[in-house]
């Protein structure tokens, strides 16, 4: 066939998988375990690495879950670069012989059937480029995929009438409130005065929303040395420096997280600081939901630039959070939201709505408004303390 | 005659600040009742042309894809970026479009402007499609280096060469600014954490000058205004809009909600008895003392 098996394109830090990469192969595998036993195929689970000294990971790649392993091994794929990186992976997504060496029957392969990348700030521009590359259909931060056989009526790819697309990946997106779900299909092209073929079925998907399989070093799988070739102007972009930094935000060394959403609105400046004391008060840091880091609010510049700002996001579209004590003050819990936090050891919501989802994620539900709510309670928080150093 | 010419791609979006958006009551946006601006990334794309304008004296022009209502956005950005020209691209034929077919209506425009580009930026994303893969696809159809999450950035005026600052996250493990030079033309998709510095004497005169020169523009800004059709864009028709685009949307619903994971005790947020046995559960949870 043309188009065949699932790429997965992985992301390591110097042959160390960043944990999203793992959980792709993981889908990867379910989802191509599902196909191949329902539609009677063998296509692979195939993983592509680029880097350089980082060989050691294929076989870690496979006890995870990959098939085989396209490895591009080079000195200029130490780091990544956008351009560089795009090419190789392109080349490797259309070049038959590497297929052949672990499916020696896909002798008229074109590109992949299907390809993952990683929602990150490296993957989610990396996929775009490719995918504008190899021309065809990509769908950005995915948390749900499924491959079915649809019928399809659409104005412009069926003309109006109903058509099956078979093998079709549904890719589900939450839109940015995360309370709706937004299904991305890459339709093959039917229209043969348009000369372009959409496959790769492609996607980003979100770190931490699929479990990696569990690792079985007995697994069997091809690697695939793979030597690349690079256009010379491509190697005028240069790394010059590298330099890490850490966040003023701190979530890891903290025992707990208050975080704030949309509650606040009715008095967004005194919330923003009694969720800020409250925090202060038991030595957590302070997160926000997504829909915070926005902006929506008109607050002092120095509560907008302290806390309305994309590093304090708790869910997918931020960092994933698990303290001890998780304390979510006029958040709703959108889906986005609650992957974030739910893993927390013990959950206080305090929401004047009992119907917001986050009730069915909590142990505490405080009902009340956070203006009212929190200053009782730092009062009795306070009103402890001393008896607490007391024991301690 | 400047020697550098950039472009900034932008977007009208939907007003995400209080008062101008509106959520419906299950939680969704109220798409009909928000007022739409010039997207918050599109302005910070549009801080660092300008910035090209006051240190290099750059050629600015302002393009993007939409529907006529979208000249109020040209024109906002207009008063950022003291632009020259300002391009919007309108069509029947480009409605429907996904990122690929939307970033060939782009190529197609950016190619239309004051001769080849050295720089064009972009936000980092939209707040409403948020793919954020608009930009990096224009700027693979031009054919220009990708730097993307750029966080700072300077041009080298005589080797012709660009240097920037990204922020690169890698999950889990932790942050890296990395410094990275590429040769002109560059696509340079802006940081959110974008701030632009003048810092010398002669930076903040040029600043001075062309703020005045921008207010003056935009209180004439339809004078820079040029619209293209597809066929005035001279763009593939199978390339652009529905026709051109390989992905389609096959439903929207309603997230299921979550099957509750923990059975929450509730509490009466305005009784002191109870605030008090929460406030001592955190004493418990925190540090492991029972307090009765």
């Amino acid at each position: 066939m043309k188009y065949e098996h699932l790429y997965v394109v992985i992301e390591h830090d110097a042959g160390k998988p960043v944990p999203v990469s793992l959980e792709m192969l993981g889908e990867a595998r379910r989802l191509m375990d599902g196909y191949n036993k329902k539609y009677n195929t063998d296509e692979k689970v195939v993983a592509v690495v680029l880097g350089s000294n980082a060989r050691k990971l294929c076989d870690e790649l496979i006890s995870y879950g990959a098939d085989a392993v396209i490895y591009a091994e080079s000195p200029e794929l130490e780091y990544t670069r956008n351009i560089v990186d795009t090419k190789v992976i392109s080349r490797i997504a259309a070049d038959r012989n590497l297929v052949l060496k672990f499916s020696p029957k896909s002798t008229d392969f074109a590109k992949p059937r299907y390809m993952f990348f990683a929602a990150d700030n490296i993957g989610r521009q990396l996929s775009s480029t490719v995918m504008a590359e190899l021309d065809s259909g990509l769908a950005s931060d995915i948390n749900k995929l499924v491959i079915s056989d649809l019928k399809i009526m659409h104005q412009h790819k069926t003309k109006g009438k109903e058509e099956t697309y078979e093998r079709t990946l549904e890719m589900y997106r939450p839109d940015f409130s995360g309370f709706l779900w937004t299904t991305i299909l890459c339709l093959d092209n039917r229209n043969p005065d348009i000369a372009r073929e959409y496959y790769p079925q492609a996607c980003s998907i979100i770190p931490g929303v699929f479990a990696p399989i569990e690792r079985d070093q007995s697994r069997k799988g091809v690697i695939v040395d793979y030597s690349p070739s690079f256009d010379p102007r491509d190697l005028q972009v240069k790394v010059i420096g590298r330099k890490i930094v850490k966040s003023k935000v701190d979530f890891d060394s903290k025992k707990a997280v208050v975080s704030f959403g949309r509650g606040i609105k009715d008095a967004p400046e005194q919330n923003i600081r009694l969720a800020a004391e409250l925090a202060k008060e038991i030595d957590a840091e302070v997160g926000v939901s997504l829909p915070i880091s926005k902006k929506p609010y008109a607050v002092s510049e120095s509560a907008s630039s302290t806390y309305m700002i994309p590093d304090r996001v708790v869910g997918t579209s931020g960092r994933k959070v698990i303290p001890l004590l998780y304390v979510a003050a006029g958040i709703s819990g959108a889906m986005h939201h609650l992957a974030g936090m739910k893993e927390s050891e013990f959950v206080i919501a305090i929401n004047p709505d009992e119907e917001a989802p986050i009730k069915g994620e909590c142990d505490m539900f405080i009902k009340g408004r956070m203006e009212d709510v929190i200053p009782a309670l730092l009062e009795e928080l306070r009103a402890l303390r001393p008896k607490v150093e007391a024991r301690r | 005659m400047s020697d550098l010419k950039v472009a900034v791609i932008i977007k009208l979006e939907p007003d995400f600040s209080e008062g101008n958006v509106s959520y419906n009551a299950d939680g969704t946006l109220n798409r009909a009742e928000t007022k739409s601006i010039l997207g918050p990334h599109s302005a910070i794309a549009c801080q660092a042309a300008f910035y090209a304008k006051v240190r290099f004296g750059a050629w600015v022009g302002v393009g993007t894809m939409g529907p006529p209502i979208a000249d109020a956005a040209l024109a906002q950005a207009q008063a950022i970026c003291d632009a020259d020209m300002l391009h919007l691209y309108s069509d029947r034929s480009f409605a429907g479009a996904d990122t690929l077919a939307t970033a060939e209506t782009l190529r197609a425009g950016i190619a239309k402007m004051d001769g080849k580009m050295d720089i064009v930026f972009s936000g980092h994303r939209a707040s409403d499609g948020e793919t954020g893969q608009t930009g990096p696809q224009t700027a693979w159809k031009l054919g220009f280096t990708f730097l993307g999450h750029v966080i700072d950035y300077d041009v080298d005026m005589d080797r012709r060469v660009v240097r920037a600052k990204r922020l690169v996250s890698l999950q889990g493990f932790y942050d890296i600014i990395e410094e990275v030079e590429a040769p002109l033309p560059v696509f340079i998709a802006i940081d959110p954490s974008y701030k632009p510095h003048f810092n010398t004497v002669s930076q903040r005169l040029a600043f001075e000058k062309y703020s005045q020169e921008a207010r003056t523009r935009v209180a004439n800004s339809k004078q820079y205004l040029k619209t293209f059709n597809a066929q005035e864009l001279g763009v593939d028709p199978k390339l652009v809009g529905l026709p051109g685009s390989p992905t389609i949307v096959y439903k929207v619903e309603k997230i299921p909600k979550a099957k509750a994971s923990r059975k929450a005790e509730v509490i009466d947020g305005s009784s002191r008895d109870e605030l008090r046995r929460v406030a001592a559960k955190i004493h418990e949870v925190l540090g492991g003392m029972v307090i009765k």
